[in-house]
């Protein structure tokens, strides 16, 4: 569980606690693979993007794990940069914890954090001088209020088309800071507000980054408790990447999934807030009272039937752990099943009619721990008739599989729509190598490493022959990954890939 | 054809033909047509009113040509 506070209230043992976490994990090098990690990502994929908010809840997520690991306290959470009670003068700012604005240069000088100490990485990962911070130079505009959090607050929906800045009416983008005409850029505000170090995509090159990300997060916690009725969006329709059930860019696996639907609830991740605005209720540990007949994992079907037209039957799914699991009807009904999770029966995942034998409905899906609920009914409201439903979870997860350079190509399919397939294989001297795939499949291929699964080398579409993707380049030694999906984050098909060395 | 050549703080600003290069490296940018603002991956919260302007900040405000 991670309990985040109000930065400005952290006693001198708590500040003392986060900072040596920090720099620990600065001096292990793995500060700086976060700050590469956001640099690196395709800015339109996390920014300007309805994924803006899944993804940084997700990235938040991974660095509370690294410093809960690296502090020895579980409960160790991100403390968030509390904008209306935070400006200049606030004791978060103080020597103890983020030291304070920059000099005339702009240049930090106190401060666990200051020039001598603490040094930026560019998008290279190069070190490259100390950490600036020019408070209110870029702006006119003060940090926001409590009555403009408020305000924030009653903007619906979670997002709209065409799903960028333009995107209005959006929390989202009201949030991230695009429609500043009629109230603050909220988040953009406290990048130029602090300004510096905070104003290029390596912005997490400045701790304050994970502490003003804090508060946006917090931001879309609250607005999901007051308003839950409103859900995330776009299900479908966005390019890929930003949809509720597409992996997102430069996310790696963990123990929750890489989807906006894997993080959607942020009480089920284990975040936990000292204190939210009065108007908000809090959260209740199980929000959606027990509804529909339980289905257990792997027990085999039971039977059913829709005796009345128009009858649904809900089923209620336990999910212990993030993996693959597949939800099917059998007999010889047409039925329609719809998927809502997780711990929700308003928030739709997926639906599907034919997918499974016959006209019976299939779902094949990852699905992170929770509670999800599969709504059965027959496809024509007029019909009635028995079915059978099961759940079984996929085989053990198996390693990434491996290619081998200059061997023949392997074969595989993207059978699931919004699968991805990643491989890895190993570069033993520095040459020219092509990484392509083959067959009728509209492919999309995503080269990454050396030694790190979320450095985004480089991407391609339809370099290869028809709509194949073909990658070629100077690789030195060490291990890449290569991942293929459909380009289009509906369909699904075969292929070959194969790595060579010319 | 058109071409502008300016230097700004020792960095060469290039816009050719609606392409924007600092140091001979092109810059990739969006131009958000409806504000007439320009901006770009290298500064992902700000958006300027000019191709120059974005150029000047990307010098003074990232690591790759601050440095
Ligand atoms: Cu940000």
């Amino acid at each position: 569980m991670a309990l985040r506070k109000d930065a400005n209230t952290l006693t001198s043992s708590e500040r003392r606690e986060l900072v040596n976490a920090i720099l620990q994990l600065k001096a292990d090098g793995i500060y700086d693979r976060f700050v590469l990690r956001h640099a690196n990502a395709n800015m339109m994929s996390i920014h300007r993007c309805p994924a803006f908010l899944p993804w940084h809840r997700r990235y938040l997520w991974d660095l509370e794990q690294e410093l809960q690991r690296v502090s020895g306290n579980p409960n160790l959470g991100i403390p968030y940069w509390n904008w209306p009670s935070g400006a200049e003068n606030a004791s978060m700012w103080n020597d103890d914890l983020l030291g304070g604005n920059g000099n005339t240069q702009g240049i930090v000088t106190s401060g666990p954090f200051r020039q001598g100490q603490w040094q930026v990485v560019n998008s290279s990962g190069v070190a490259s001088g100390p950490l600036r911070r020019q408070f209110g130079q870029g702006t006119s505009r003060n940090l926001p209020t409590v009555a403009e959090l408020e305000q924030l607050l009653q903007t619906t929906p979670f997002d709209s088309s065409p799903w960028n800045m333009r995107s209005e009416p959006s929390f989202r983008n009201r949030l991230e800071g695009w429609l500043s005409n009629s109230g603050p850029a909220y988040h953009n505000l406290g990048h130029v507000w602090v300004g510096g170090s905070m104003l290029p995509m390596t912005s997490p090159n400045d701790p304050v980054f994970f502490m003003h990300h804090c508060m946006v997060d917090k931001l879309w916690h609250e607005w999901q408790l007051r308003l839950p009725n409103q859900s995330y969006q776009p299900l479908s329709g966005a390019p890929f990447g930003q949809n509720q059930n597409d992996p997102m860019s430069n996310t790696p696996a963990a123990s929750i999934g890489r989807r906006p639907a894997d993080v959607l609830d942020s009480t089920a991740i284990g975040i936990e807030y000292d204190q939210l605005l009065p108007g908000t209720p809090n959260p209740t540990p199980t929000p959606e009272p027990l509804r529909g007949t339980p289905l257990t994992i792997d027990t085999g079907p039971i039977t059913a039937q829709i005796s009345r037209p128009g009858e649904h039957d809900l089923y209620r799914i336990v999910v212990p752990r993030f993996a693959e699991y597949v939800i099917e009807t059998s007999g010889n009904s047409d039925t329609f099943m719809t998927l809502f999770g997780p711990n929700s029966t308003l928030n739709e995942i997926t639906r599907n009619d034919d997918g499974g034998v016959n006209l019976n409905s299939k779902i094949t899906l990852n699905l992170s721990a929770g509670t999800y609920y599969a709504d059965i009914r027959l496809y024509s409201s007029a019909a009635i008739g028995e079915y059978a439903i099961s759940v079984t979870s996929a085989a053990e997860e198996t390693s990434t599989p491996q290619l081998t350079v200059d061997a023949p190509a392997t074969s595989a399919a993207i059978s699931v729509r919004n699968e991805s397939d990643i491989y890895r294989f190993n570069v033993t001297r520095r040459a020219y190598h092509t990484i392509e795939t083959t067959g009728p499949t509209d492919t999309y291929l995503s080269l990454f490493g050396p030694n790190d699964e979320t450095l985004l080398i480089q991407e391609d579409d339809d370099s290869g022959s028809v709509y194949n993707s073909r990658i070629r380049r100077i690789l030195s030694v060490g291990e890449y990954y290569a991942r293929v999906r459909h380009y289009s984050s509906a369909a699904t098909g075969s292929y070959a890939i194969s790595v060579s060395r010319r | 054809m058109s071409s502008r050549q300016l230097t700004y703080k020792n960095h060469t600003i290039v816009i050719e033909n609606g392409h924007l290069f600092i140091d001979q490296k092109e810059i990739e940018y969006e131009l958000d047509h409806e504000r007439q603002k320009w901006s770009s991956w290298y500064l992902p919260y700000t958006q300027y009113d000019s191709l120059g302007e974005l150029a000047k900040a990307i010098i003074v405000d990232t690591d790759e040509f601050n440095a």
